[in-house]
């Protein structure tokens, strides 16, 4: 008993000391440990499985667990919608998105953020963890200058960067996955964990796909994003008066395209708006639009149909 | 004949060993950041736009030399100094001593393979086997788009945008 109770305590401390690093410092340190001889191989696959089961919530959520969520977010995105094949206007697009990413809090990503038009005339833009961005045709035609397609992403790059997604898995299902790789150490998974597994990641993606289909984030998290669409546009130089414009053009639409996808689950445009002017008086100088900009912008737009 | 182990001995001995690894983790591992990204470079100087100077990938492991807004200049186990942007790195939360000189820049595959762990590869394949209505080819297509630093960088100065604001 008595040594039980010291197990359960330096568990305890273990996790205290664990807590202030990271999870590729724990796998270093053990290794750190394993290869001077202080410690042997099985002891080093239990301090592993240790740290595995110590993680607990969505920020415990590895960059490339998080990629391999999103791609499979993606796939369930498109396998709703058709993607609207023009590349030239797709490239502009990534390249509008990446340049505003590089002045995000989170400019490495995984694999990096891509963009891709969704051939679809509902208004929407989607972003799925690990920085794979969908945005419509409707709502790319909206737009009308550079700044404010620029301005639509970045708040679609704040989703990502904030890890929104992420936070829309249900704790009881990470908490599981976590106590299944606890459980093991081995470099591949056995038939029956990853067959536990992937029920668990079945059930994380519809976490999150019923969340950006379906219900939508709190408002909370579009407020957050709005505010960070405003800090990394204006860190890029853009306008950060495009999302207001985009935002006006919504303002009393009631089409069916209005009604569907994205503002169907965000606040009002007039609420976003409000917030977004305060947001934009706060900043020490707003960048203002730029002729050239424009002039590229309805090159590639020409191309929309 | 050696005596199997108690059980109360074997708790004591995993608790040093416990011990031993939170302070292997403080005081080896204070200094080092470990890349977890899948591709990125080391630079010149603080800025994405910079001479790229090495190749690095998830896993390698840095010294921490110095920091400048949210830039990270470290050091490989080659010698090879440069910086790496902060969000491309795991960085361990508190700074107390200098990481052994002698750590190795190559992670070995077993250490790869764990850090693999999770939600991975085999876990999609596995995925994508139970559902054969959910394709993927759009979604490898989405990731094999690139663009350039180069290219961003003409884009930003043709455009009057990030550092390049203002200019003529």
């Amino acid at each position: 008993m008595r040594a039980a109770r010291t197990y359960t305590l330096a568990l305890v401390c273990l996790g205290l000391g664990l807590s202030l690093v990271g999870c590729s410092v724990v796998e270093q340190g053990v290794n750190v440990l394993n290869q001077t001889g202080q410690i042997s191989d099985k002891d080093k696959d239990t301090l592993l499985k240790t740290g595995e089961a110590l993680r607990s919530t969505f920020a415990d959520i590895k960059e490339e667990e998080e990629y391999y969520i999103g791609r499979a977010v993606a796939a369930l995105i498109l396998s709703k919608y058709s993607v609207y094949n023009n590349d030239s206007l797709t490239q502009y697009v990534n390249i509008v998105g990446n340049s505003l990413a590089l002045y995000s809090n989170r400019p490495e990503i995984y694999a990096g953020y891509h963009f891709l038009i969704l051939d679809t005339e509902e208004l929407n833009a989607l972003a799925a963890p690990g920085g794979m961005i969908f945005i419509t045709k409707g709502l790319l035609r909206r737009c009308k200058d550079e700044d404010t397609l620029a301005l639509v992403l970045s708040h679609e790059i704040g989703h990502v960067c904030a890890k929104h997604g992420l936070q829309a898995i249900k704790k009881s299902r990470l908490l599981d996955v976590f106590k299944i790789l606890g459980s093991e150490a081995a470099q591949r998974f056995a038939p029956a964990q990853l067959s536990q597994l992937t029920a668990i990641f079945e059930n994380v993606l519809a976490d999150i796909v019923g969340q950006l289909i379906e219900r939508g984030y709190d408002r909370k998290y579009e407020y957050e994003a709005d505010k960070l669409a405003v800090t990394f546009g204006a860190k890029t130089a853009y306008d950060p008066d495009g999302i207001t414009r985009f935002l006006q053009t919504m303002v009393g639409d009631t089409s069916s395209a209005a009604g569907k996808g994205w503002f169907r689950t965000h606040p009002t445009p007039e609420q976003r708006i409000d917030k977004l002017k305060a947001e934009i008086a706060g900043l020490s100088s707003v960048p203002k639009l730029e002729n050239v900009r424009t002039l590229r912008f309805k090159q590639y737009f020409s191309s929309l149909r | 004949m050696e005596r199997p182990m108690k059980k109360s001995n074997r708790y004591v001995s995993l608790v040093l060993l416990m011990w031993a690894l939170v302070v292997v983790l403080v005081v080896f591992a204070a200094d080092t950041v470990v890349v977890k990204i899948q591709t990125t470079q080391l630079r010149k100087s603080p800025q994405f736009f910079s001479q790229a100077v090495v190749a690095l990938k998830a896993g390698d492991r840095l010294t921490r030399v110095s920091e400048e807004n949210g830039w990270i200049q470290v050091k490989t186990a080659a010698g090879i100094v440069g910086w790496i942007h902060s969000s491309a790195v795991e960085i361990p939360k508190f700074n107390l001593l200098a990481m052994d000189k002698d750590m190795k820049t190559q992670t070995k595959a077993s250490e790869v393979a764990l850090a693999g762990k999770g939600f991975n590869k085999q876990v999609e394949e596995s995925y994508r086997a139970k559902h054969g209505e959910v394709s993927f080819i759009w979604v490898d297509k989405m990731i094999a788009i690139k663009v350039l630093p180069v290219q961003i960088e003409d884009f930003l100065k043709k455009g009057k945008l990030g550092e390049f604001r203002g200019a003529k």
